[in-house]
């Protein structure tokens, strides 16, 4: 191709498709032909608020929570088992250290560039009481969380992405929950859906809920070794009255049975002593809110 | 897609920091060793003079303008989007519009443009036959709609009338880039370029001394925040031959965001202030005071 000839060229515009030459096997339950090569859908459009992050933010998040280290760190120090590991008795049984957990006493990773905080994905969760009464009442709630977040079981060739799960009960609670029976739904949002979610959220949903000043921070005189404030996540639900507030289902509010509350969790790669701060400090970078109380 | 040097780099430019220190701290240890193992000290070696410390401010404005895409990047996103529409679930028309309504129209006959746009000219043109008349009807309908709902306007341009007239004072240049304030001084009848920077006084910590001489040098009419108590990097002058007795220089600098506002100077030993791109700051500091802050700043 000569240089002209490649230059006048439009690269996002594409003539008629080809023919299909070669005879593709159909697929027997939807009588749809089966590609023979496999296609990956990759991103499609460039991602503002993923820009963001890497033009200010990752600087940002790692000015600030980085600590000093002079020289690298001593060796962990060896925990006694409760079990001898050379016993070929107790070789393959289930060793635990003594003295319990250490999960809230680990100390952050070192701060380097590489393990600079970064959101790795956006985790929606919403239980409907209605459901235990009869699973079809799912429906709407299902409907809701695919025009929210725009996922479906192994979208665009990907076999990583599950789509709308189910949650089943676990327990059987009298009066309340059996096990087995569907009662609510999840979506996990990764890369670009991911921040599509949270633009919207922090843009149309947050600025228009009615006494909304911000998520609620737990005092700070809370413990620092709890599960939750070592694991870099940050959680916070909305009401069943925000649901109308997000631009894709406030065009047929009226289309749903009703309006469904969810929780959402922003899981980040923190971990250690201190992380849930590290992840609010991110994820308030990203204009959600905080508050204490 | 974006460099993640700022990054790598501040790592190096803080080890450089300790480095310093640790040097500056040893020699000390040594020379008060050897005065005292030696029986008699005749000659008194003389203590270097304490460094004189300064925190400098990088003050940036983010970008406000998403990136342009590369050529490259274009043609991968279209050929994607292909992908994706080719491949996608039915959309549920029923479900999100109401039968023969003026908004199930309209979106029928974008997406057929959208539908051409991807798969060539003559996509899906045997399949339904629409009478003129009616096409001239449902185009009428959406332009009214349209101009109803006041979709006409047209969007801000991308490049702001601070780029045309290049105004080095404003903050709308280069929306899609990081810009950075730097100031012309005019120190002992030497005209330079360098950011804010200023001295620290007894007892006051460096990123609160950032921030006093931030509004000393530039006013207070602007909101700015200090990112981080630790500095972001360092800068040592190279020191020279005959002056070896003189303090060590050191200057820190403290990364900041402007929210609102502007530099407003009150016109004694500074002269001029501009908000410059990474390239267009290499081309107006000297050669070593850039060496010690080209890895702070963003390429892009």
């Amino acid at each position: 191709m000569s240089v002209a000839a490649s230059s006048t060229r439009s690269v996002v515009r594409f003539g008629r498709t080809p023919k299909i030459t070669r005879h593709l096997r159909k697929n027997r339950m939807t009588q749809l032909p089966i590609p023979h090569v496999n296609i990956l859908m990759r991103e499609f459009a460039p991602c503002r608020l993923e820009d963001h992050y890497y033009s200010t933010l990752q600087d940002n998040a790692m000015y600030m929570t980085y600590v000093h280290e002079s020289g690298p760190r001593p060796p962990p120090r060896s925990v006694r088992l409760t079990y001898d590991p050379t016993d070929p008795y107790t070789k393959n049984r289930y060793n635990p250290p003594v003295g319990g957990s250490q999960l809230g006493k680990k100390p952050p990773p070192p701060s380097s560039p590489e393990n600079a905080i970064r959101l790795e994905k956006i985790s929606i969760h919403s239980m409907l009481k209605d459901a235990i009464s009869s699973r079809s009442n799912l429906l709407g709630l299902i409907m809701a969380m695919r025009a929210l977040t725009g996922e479906s079981y192994k979208a665009g060739g990907r076999h990583a992405v599950d789509g709308i799960q189910i949650v089943r009960g676990k327990k059987s609670v009298g009066g309340w929950i059996r096990p087995g029976i569907p009662v609510g739904v999840k979506v996990d949002l990764k890369g670009p859906a991911m921040y599509d979610f949270l633009g919207t959220l922090v843009e149309f949903v947050l600025p228009r809920l009615r006494d909304f000043p911000g998520v609620i921070m737990p005092p700070s005189s809370s413990s620092v070794n709890s599960p939750s404030s070592v694991s870099g996540v940050v959680s916070f639900g909305l009401p069943p009255s925000a649901m109308g507030f997000f631009p894709q289902i406030e065009v047929n509010l009226d289309a749903y049975p009703k309006p469904y509350g969810m929780h959402i969790h922003f899981v980040t790669n923190a971990t250690g002593l201190g992380a849930q701060n590290r992840a609010r400090a991110l994820v308030s970078g990203f204009q959600i809110p905080f508050v204490r109380k | 897609m974006l460099s993640r040097n700022p990054l790598a780099s501040c790592r190096l430019s803080t080890n450089v920091s300790l480095h310093v220190f640790h040097r500056t701290l040893a020699t000390e240890t040594v020379t008060e060793l050897s005065s005292s193992s030696i029986p008699v000290p005749s000659i008194r070696t003389k203590r270097p003079p304490r460094a004189h410390i300064s925190a400098a401010v990088i003050l940036n404005r983010s970008p406000i303008v998403t990136r342009t895409p590369t050529l490259f990047e274009r043609a991968y996103y279209a050929y994607q989007a292909r992908i994706r529409r080719s491949l996608h679930n039915p959309f549920p028309f029923d479900f999100y519009f109401k039968q023969g309504s003026l908004l199930e129209t309209r979106f029928n006959m974008e997406e057929k443009k959208r539908e051409r746009r991807a798969f060539g000219p003559n996509f899906g043109r045997d399949d339904e036959f629409v009478s003129k008349e009616k096409a001239a009807a449902d185009k009428a309908a959406a332009d009214q709609l349209a101009l109803q709902e006041g979709e006409v306007e047209d969007f801000m341009p991308r490049v702001h009338t601070a780029d045309t007239i290049r105004d080095l004072h404003s903050l709308d240049r280069k929306g899609k880039r990081n810009i950075y304030l730097l100031l012309l001084t005019n120190a002992q009848g030497k005209v330079m370029w360098r950011f804010p920077q200023g001295d620290v006084e007894k007892g006051e910590l460096l990123h609160q001394a950032a921030q006093r001489d931030l509004h000393a040098e530039c006013g207070s009419f602007m909101d700015t925040w200090i990112v981080s108590r630790n500095p972001i990097g360092v800068y040592k002058p190279a020191p020279l031959e005959s002056l070896s007795e003189e303090a060590e220089k050191i200057t820190f600098f403290f990364k900041a965001h402007i929210m609102a506002g502007q530099v407003k100077l009150d016109g004694t030993s500074i002269k001029d202030f501009a908000w410059l791109t990474k390239q267009e700051i290499e081309a107006r500091v000297q050669k070593d005071y850039w060496d010690g802050v080209k890895d702070v700043l963003s390429d892009y």
